[in-house]
């Protein structure tokens, strides 16, 4: 017993050592120094006390973001080297998690902010996911930041909502992704003489032409594995019905769903464009093999966000403008743009504040957004930004609508009003019905209206505010 | 007096050295079961509390998140693509296993048996990442290896496999069985070769019974505990399966191929509903816990006669 008892005391002490050696002691140094003693010059050793300065706190920023994908990853270099120009003496500590739209990424951020040991700062989109991490008091209110910088004058009056909570600005976004753009295969439509469809009309009045002149291609690609992007084509039809009001009544929950006629028709127009995709094979292909559906020539055309300008352009080395063209879709009765940022915020009791405004600082410049948002496929979160920086037809021309006529945007439902547990059960209950052979209209209907009740959508989502 | 007095100090030391002993052994013990039973503990906590968002709520909430469940649908879908995971993962795969490990058995060349027997392993040593995304490509309707050989044979092939929200689950166990078989056949194999199985083998063909005969009145009923591993592991093996499942259709089309343990990951972390998640990791730790256990209890009681 007496041995535990030392061997015990010897680990106290070297604790309390090991304890005492973090913080600087003032150290017995041994100097020499030239005494002048009656006269004479004699060399003597002196013991002295310092204390040694504190090393300089070095000036770190961990951030979490998900852009690892080819495209992204070139992204999230260009935002660091924006970082390192302007704030040279910071070092970027990175924790990227793979995973397009961070599933896996909310897993390893979950369980970090779960443990107190939240990153500096780290990607989010905004409207209900933002808002999550706000009701979890894990992000700082960023008034000081807008009203010092006047960021929110320089951005669109419907991205500033998507990013305010409770009446505060609670991140900052770096850029804006446009959800409805219909993508269409330039050549087979020069070919055919068809032009871009603007609404649903259009739409499988094209679907027709293409089928007769090209029965083997089908004529819009979709790609549900994810459960999203079949979601989008339901978002243009309910936008098209409905228009933009109803979009968000919808999504915060202020529509009786089950005697909904807008909703109704909608359904039964998704189910007739199964007739025109590719059904055999959407449920096992994600987003870009649909898009790449359509650079191989399988498909005519997709919906899809601006991402996937580059997926074209890399994936199947087409061209804007040449090969393939890109509309927002519907573009009647109005033309609306359906939206969701990637921002950035400041997590509450994070070690590294000061770094963290920079970083916000540079995240919010010109300087940042220009290379990133041409790398990554977003738009400008910023609106004086010339759209020309954008290296192709097909952004230049958005921007330039985004900046004239910011009231048209809205936060899209994928990024995204509907509270977290609503999204998800909505996009599952959407791909079912798009997947199956006989779409349940008013089954799907009685899902959605009881997923609205369950997760208390008109609750949850009534932060949003449109216009 | 002075011998009680040495007794005494040796029974002493002897006391204290028990009680080294007993802490060298039950520490790692203890910290392996504090660790493992402890999680699983806290699980069933978190699971009653009222943790909706990314921040911890330990609000005592019952069986609330339960009760949200089973009023799920999807759950159970859940349940009933796991009990076909249960049946159709582990009946075939045994039986297919003892056949191919009898007539390897009977192969009439000893050397090259060996050589089969490391081919068919092979499929086991892959991870499910690498085997789904290999079957999901041979899936593909429209360019995978499957319609393209039926194509070829002049055949024009309505499969869709794994698209077909009505099958694609079969399609899935499919997978889980040509990747298990090869194990399967290795472990029925080993527990052929006792001497006492190989004498009765002798017996029986000297008697005249028929190869098939021989397979199931003597191999069968003999190989109890082999059958009993297999078992066991591919049950357990089959309740937790997730990743074929994530990697080749992401519980699509819908959900139609969703099982337990994806509805998990998706319950948790996406829909940030916590504890529901961990609502549906307790549930697939009783049904482990009534599925395997009992089974395990029965066959070792057998094995032991």
């Amino acid at each position: 017993m007496k041995k535990f008892q030392i061997l015990f005391a010897i680990v106290v002490i070297c604790s309390l050592l090991l304890a005492a050696c973090a913080t600087p002691t003032p150290e017995k140094i041994i100097e020499t120094v030239i005494v002048e003693k009656a006269g004479e010059k004699v060399i003597e050793t002196v013991e002295v006390l310092v204390t040694p300065t504190p090393a300089p706190k070095e000036k770190k920023l961990e951030i979490f973001h998900w852009w690892t994908a080819p495209g992204e990853r070139e992204a999230a270099d260009a935002m660091f080297a924006a970082l390192k120009d302007a704030y040279p003496d910071i070092t970027v500590v990175e924790n990227p998690v793979p995973g397009g739209g961070g599933t896996e990424h909310r897993v390893v951020l979950k369980a970090r902010i779960t443990a107190g040991i939240p990153p500096d700062t780290f990607q989010t989109l905004g409207g209900a996911e933002l808002k999550d991490y706000v009701d979890s008091n894990v992000l700082q209110p960023l008034d000081d930041f807008y009203a010092e910088t006047g960021y929110a004058d320089v951005i669109p009056k419907p991205l500033l909502n998507a990013v305010t909570i409770n009446g505060h600005p609670y991140s900052v976004p770096l850029n804006m992704h446009l959800e409805n753009i219909l993508y269409y295969n330039l050549k087979l439509f020069n070919e055919l003489g068809l032009s871009a469809p603007t609404g649903y009309d259009d739409l499988i009045a094209a679907c027709k032409a293409i089928k007769a002149a090209k029965p083997e291609m089908s004529c819009l690609a979709v790609g549900s594995k994810d459960n999203w992007s079949d979601v989008f084509v339901l978002d243009t039809i309910m936008l098209e019905l409905g228009g933009p009001e109803y979009y968000v009544k919808f999504f915060k929950g202020e529509i009786d769903v089950a005697n909904d006629p807008i909703f109704k028709e909608s359904l039964q127009k998704f189910a007739a464009l199964q007739e025109y995709s590719n059904m055999s094979d959407h449920s096992t292909l994600t987003w870009d093999q649909a898009v790449s559906a359509v650079g191989s020539e399988q498909a005519a055309m997709t919906i899809m966000g601006t991402w996937a300008i580059g997926a074209f352009t890399k994936g199947s080395n087409w061209q804007p403008g040449v090969d393939f063209g890109a509309v927002n879709y519907p573009t009647k009765p109005d033309r609306i743009l359906l939206f969701h940022p990637d921002t950035y915020g400041c997590t509450v009791g994070a070690p590294d504040q000061e770094e963290c405004m920079n970083w916000l600082k540079v995240v919010a410049s010109p300087e940042l957004q220009i290379p990133t948002d041409v790398t990554q496929g977003g738009m400008f979160a910023r609106t004086d930004i010339d759209p020309k920086e954008f290296p192709d037809p097909i952004r230049q021309e958005m921007q330039e609508y985004v900046s004239k006529n910011p009231d048209k945007l809205i936060l899209d439902q994928h990024g995204t009003i509907l509270p977290n547990p609503a999204q998800v059960q909505y996009r599952v209950i959407i791909s079912t019905f798009f997947a199956s052979e006989k779409p349940d209209v008013e089954g799907t209907i009685k899902a959605v209206a009881d997923m609205m009740t369950t997760f208390n959508v008109k609750e949850g989502a009534s932060w949003y505010q449109w216009p | 007096m002075i011998a009680t007095d040495l007794q005494k100090a040796q029974k002493a030391k002897r006391k204290r050295a028990n009680v080294i002993e007993f802490l060298v052994f039950t520490f790692p013990l203890l910290f392996f079961l504090s660790i493992l039973y402890g999680t699983l503990l806290w699980n069933v906590y978190v699971s009653m509390s009222n943790w909706v968002s990314t921040a911890a709520d330990y609000t005592f909430t019952g069986l609330k998140w339960y009760s949200y469940l089973f009023g799920q649908s999807r759950f159970w879908i859940d349940v009933q693509n796991n009990l076909k995971w249960l049946i159709l993962g582990v009946i075939p795969t045994c039986v297919l296993a003892i056949f191919l490990a009898y007539l390897l058995e009977l192969a009439p060349f000893p050397g090259v048996e060996s050589y089969v027997r490391t081919l068919i392993l092979y499929p086991v040593a892959m991870s499910f990442v690498v085997t789904g995304t290999i079957w999901s490509w041979m899936y593909q309707p429209e360019k995978g290896v499957f319609n393209t050989i039926l194509g070829q044979l002049g055949i024009d092939s309505p499969l869709t496999y794994t698209n077909d929200p009505k099958l694609a689950t079969y399609w899935l166990i499919l997978i889980f069985v040509w990747q298990y078989l090869g194990f399967a056949v290795i472990i029925i194999q080993s527990s052929f070769r006792t001497s006492e199985l190989q004498e009765m083998i002798e017996a029986a063909t000297v008697d005249g019974a028929s190869k098939i005969r021989i397979l199931i009145s003597v191999i069968i009923p003999n190989i109890r505990n082999g059958i009993l591993v297999l078992v066991s592991l591919l049950l357990i093996n089959t309740l937790k399966v997730f990743d074929i499942v994530w990697i080749v259709t992401r519980s699509g089309p819908g959900i139609a191929t969703d099982v337990l343990a994806t509805n998990m990951i998706v319950t948790a972390f996406d829909q940030r509903l916590a504890s529901a998640g961990a609502a549906i990791g307790v549930i697939i730790f009783l049904l482990a816990f009534i599925i395997v256990v009992p089974y395990t209890i029965y066959a070792f009681r057998k094995w032991f006669e």
